[in-house]
């Protein structure tokens, strides 16, 4: 048991990308409930250690199904693309303009010091993200998906990354 | 059977909690009538220790041999104490651990020591109260706590000669007493401003799960800083014959009276002082309430961001409830910053001083019991950990927030050809330079076979338990030398350090010791022969004839030694146990589980699984 099974097995789920939240929270309350050290805190040494690897183990696998990117990413690696493994970094040309543009617009309000254009900068990189989700979704949907929809995964997957780093400074101010 | 307590090991006080037969959570009376411990610890010149109100008082007289506050020097290295918090005590320089000077400056003692001395009172009182020794306890701590004022906390239980069980975070704690005492659902913030500390912590309650989204906060932030502002003020304005250089004694006057003016003006308007100081030195002081908020809004202020910071990675855009926990909270000036920072008013029925003591008790309580079912609490790691790379920079390997227990693996190469060494340096926090991180622990994983730049893989597998606590795992892949350390050593004791201390803590002679030693391996044979006697009633069936067999031959063994009084047979029988029931414990785990893990079928287990740190998940 365990370590060869896919995190998507530990909660019962299909191998999707496609993942109703409220179930995977819910399997994941339910598991804990089971398996967290606190139910083994009188039990053999061993025990103790062996629910604390199957506790670990379901964190590690909640908090890879939760979040949409790492959730992709995933799907990626279980299909042997392991896209962001070993430091793999992207060119992306056309997205750089874009980049710079944000970038120049964060500095702006920041030395402005304007919460209402760095809270509309936050809200509009949250746009970003949420279309990124949607086409990655999409990606998934893809009966055929493979080589080159990998790499288009990636690029989104990439290109969230920036935004994230956007949403967070923005909101830092 | 012995009970379970609670503790919460505070800057100011401490207190002791349990569940009563009627299944309450108690707190015990522990000092002059009180349920508050002050957290002092007196040294007197003679050798003896006094804790609690009576050390307290007399901190004015003796201010460097009265230990107040230690709690801010838990788990620091000489060079990370504050200026401010230098001022009263003597240290001994010089060391890798903080040891202040105390009992006239004839004995050095760690802040691990320090707490100790505070908790072994706690178990007095739990055991008096009980009519004999309390059973496992848990200790809280504040959720900020990084790994190595966690060990440090666990070390001084430990030398307490307490069974702890479990850390648990101190505004989880709080929200453990407050909702099951209100039976909610719904997300929250737990504001906790200790005497010391600052936490924040979200969380969602649903179904009896209290799952902590975020926490944040300041592990040098509470009441003890408000007291500093107003002596200061006081000092200067109050303090006949004036001077700029007040000695020890006068600064712990002058403190203890702004904590009085500062308490008092929480009800009242406007309060006066007139306090003789020692030396000569009195102070007089008229402060109304305008002016304390005044002096005490920057302070607050620092929480705000914390606040943000906590609400913002919790992914919610607002809570159902804030709830008050710490007696700092009774200052109107704070009720009102967290009622502006948060939109609602907060709520604050349940004593802010028992609240955190009182949650650890059911915690305690339900350990105790192999967990309750309808209970469950998930906590978060407050900070990230990571590895120092090349150049200073800091590679995060598990992030804030992470529910634990958690693990993380990451590949490293080497930089150099022929390089077979790598430095691997632990670094805790949000910074991305590890000189301005938590250093917690360095080591080097030696016998890399010597290759070309970036061809040797090492594997870094960190892994957090349900206390919060580190383990590092290096691995050369190539040849499959591993190495594995708990992180401990930069700023705590060694293992053997804590041996010493508690061998040297049993006042009498060796037969002593080793007739205890004996007596608790007995106990423990006794624990394992009656555990497996229920295992093999219920689960037989997982067991071979032949394996069964073997079992059974090194129980005779163990029982051969318990009738004997060689501590140290028992010991090793119990190991040999241990080993002979490995793979059976692992079958009974995974059968009673095996509703938890999906799709899983209980005759895989005649390959008997073999589980290893290796850390190879899928890839």
């Amino acid at each position: 048991m365990g370590r060869t099974e896919d995190y998507y097995s530990l909660f019962d789920l299909p191998r999707e990308f496609a993942l109703e939240l409220p179930e995977l929270e819910r399997r994941f309350r339910e598991r804990s409930r089971q398996l967290h050290p606190d139910r083994f805190a009188r039990a053999e040494p061993r025990e103790r250690r062996l629910s604390l690897e199957r506790a670990t183990r379901l964190n590690d696998a909640h908090r890879a199904l939760k979040d949409w990117r790492l959730r992709a990413a995933y799907l990626l690696k279980l299909a042997g693309q392991d896209v962001f493994g070993e430091g793999r970094t992207f060119a992306d040309p056309e997205f750089l303009e874009e980049q710079l543009e944000w970038r120049e617009a964060l500095a702006l309000a920041r030395a402005d010091g304007d919460a209402a254009a760095l809270a509309s900068i936050a809200a509009r990189a949250r746009l970003r993200l949420a279309a990124l989700e949607a086409e990655v979704a999409a990606l998934f949907e893809d009966p055929e998906w493979f080589s080159e929809t990998v790499w288009e995964i990636a690029r989104r997957l990439s290109r969230a990354r920036y935004y994230d780093n956007i949403v967070s400074d923005a909101e830092r101010g | 059977m012995a009970r379970a307590i609670g503790i919460d090991l505070g800057t100011t006080n401490s207190l002791v909690a349990h569940v009563d037969p009627r299944n309450r959570p108690q707190v015990i009376t522990v000092d002059e009538g009180r349920p508050l411990l002050p957290s002092a610890v007196h040294y007197a010149a003679d050798g003896t220790v006094e804790v609690g109100a009576s050390a307290r008082r007399q901190a004015p007289q003796r201010p460097v041999d009265t230990v107040l506050s230690v709690k801010r020097f838990m788990g620091r290295g000489p060079g990370d104490i504050r200026a401010e918090d230098r001022g009263i005590s003597s240290f001994d320089e010089g060391g890798a651990v903080v040891k202040l000077r105390v009992a006239g400056g004839t004995r050095s003692v760690t802040p691990i020591e320090v707490s100790a001395e505070i908790l072994k009172v706690l178990k007095r009182r739990a055991a008096e109260a009980f009519g004999g020794p309390p059973g496992g306890c848990v200790i809280t701590v504040p959720a900020y706590f990084d790994d190595a004022q966690r060990q440090a906390t666990k070390d001084a239980g430990r030398l307490a000669g307490l069974e702890v069980l479990r850390l648990l975070n101190e505004p989880t704690a709080a929200a453990l007493a407050y909702g099951l005492d209100k039976q909610v659902t719904g997300t929250f913030a737990v504001y906790d401003l200790g005497g010391g500390t600052f936490d924040v912590s979200i969380l969602r309650l649903e179904g009896g799960v209290f799952e902590v989204l975020a926490t944040g906060g300041d592990t040098h932030l509470g009441g003890d800083d408000f007291d500093r502002v107003v002596a200061a003020r006081l000092l200067r304005e109050g303090l006949t014959p004036p001077t700029a250089t007040p000695s020890p004694a006068v600064l712990r006057g002058a403190t203890a009276a702004a904590q009085r003016l500062r308490e008092a003006l929480s009800a009242e308007q406007v309060v006066e002082a007139d306090v003789e100081l020692p030396d000569g030195f009195r102070l007089a002081a008229r402060l109304t309430r305008q002016e304390l908020e005044a002096l005490l809004l920057p302070v607050v202020e620092r929480t705000s961001e914390p606040c943000r910071s906590a609400l913002r990675d919790s992914g919610l855009a607002r809570v159902d409830g804030v709830v008050l926990v710490g007696g700092a909270t009774r200052t109107p000036l704070v009720r009102r910053h967290v009622q502006a920072l948060f939109g609602q008013e907060p709520l604050s029925d349940l004593d802010p001083d028992t609240v955190v003591a009182l949650g650890a008790a059911v915690q305690a309580d339900a350990l105790d019991q192999g967990g309750r079912e309808d209970v469950l609490l998930l906590d978060v790691i407050p900070l990230s950990l990571g590895v120092e790379m090349m150049g200073g920079v800091v590679e995060k390997i598990i992030l804030r927030n992470s529910t634990i227990p958690a693990s993380a693996t990451q590949q490293f190469t080497t930089y150099a050809d022929g390089q077979t060494g790598m430095v691997i340096h632990v670094v805790q926090g949000e910074r991305e330079l590890a000189r301005d991180g938590r250093s917690l622990a360095r080591f080097t994983l030696k016998g890399i076979p010597p290759m070309p730049a970036g061809v040797a893989r090492v594997e870094i597998t960190y892994a957090v338990d349900a206390d919060g606590i580190l383990q590092v795992a290096a691995k050369e892949l190539a040849t499959g030398l591993e190495q594995t350390i708990q992180v401990k050593p930069t700023y705590g004791l060694g293992e053997d350090q804590i041996e010493a201390m508690l061998i040297e803590s049993i006042e009498h002679a060796e037969a002593d010791v080793t007739e205890r030693f004996l007596r608790e391996w007995r106990v423990e044979g006794d624990r394992i022969l009656g555990s497996l006697e229920s295992a093999f009633a219920v689960d037989a069936e997982l067991l071979k004839a032949t394996e069964r067999a073997a079992i059974e031959q090194r129980l005779a063994g163990l029982k051969r030694a318990m009738a004997g009084d060689d501590y140290l047979a028992i010991k090793a029988w119990i190991e040999s146990v241990d080993a002979a029931t490995q793979a059976f414990a692992e079958r009974r785990m995974d059968k009673h589980i095996k509703k938890a893990m999906a799709g899983h079928r209980v005759d895989e287990f005649a390959q008997a699984p073999r589980t290893t740190r290796e850390g190879g998940d899928e890839e």
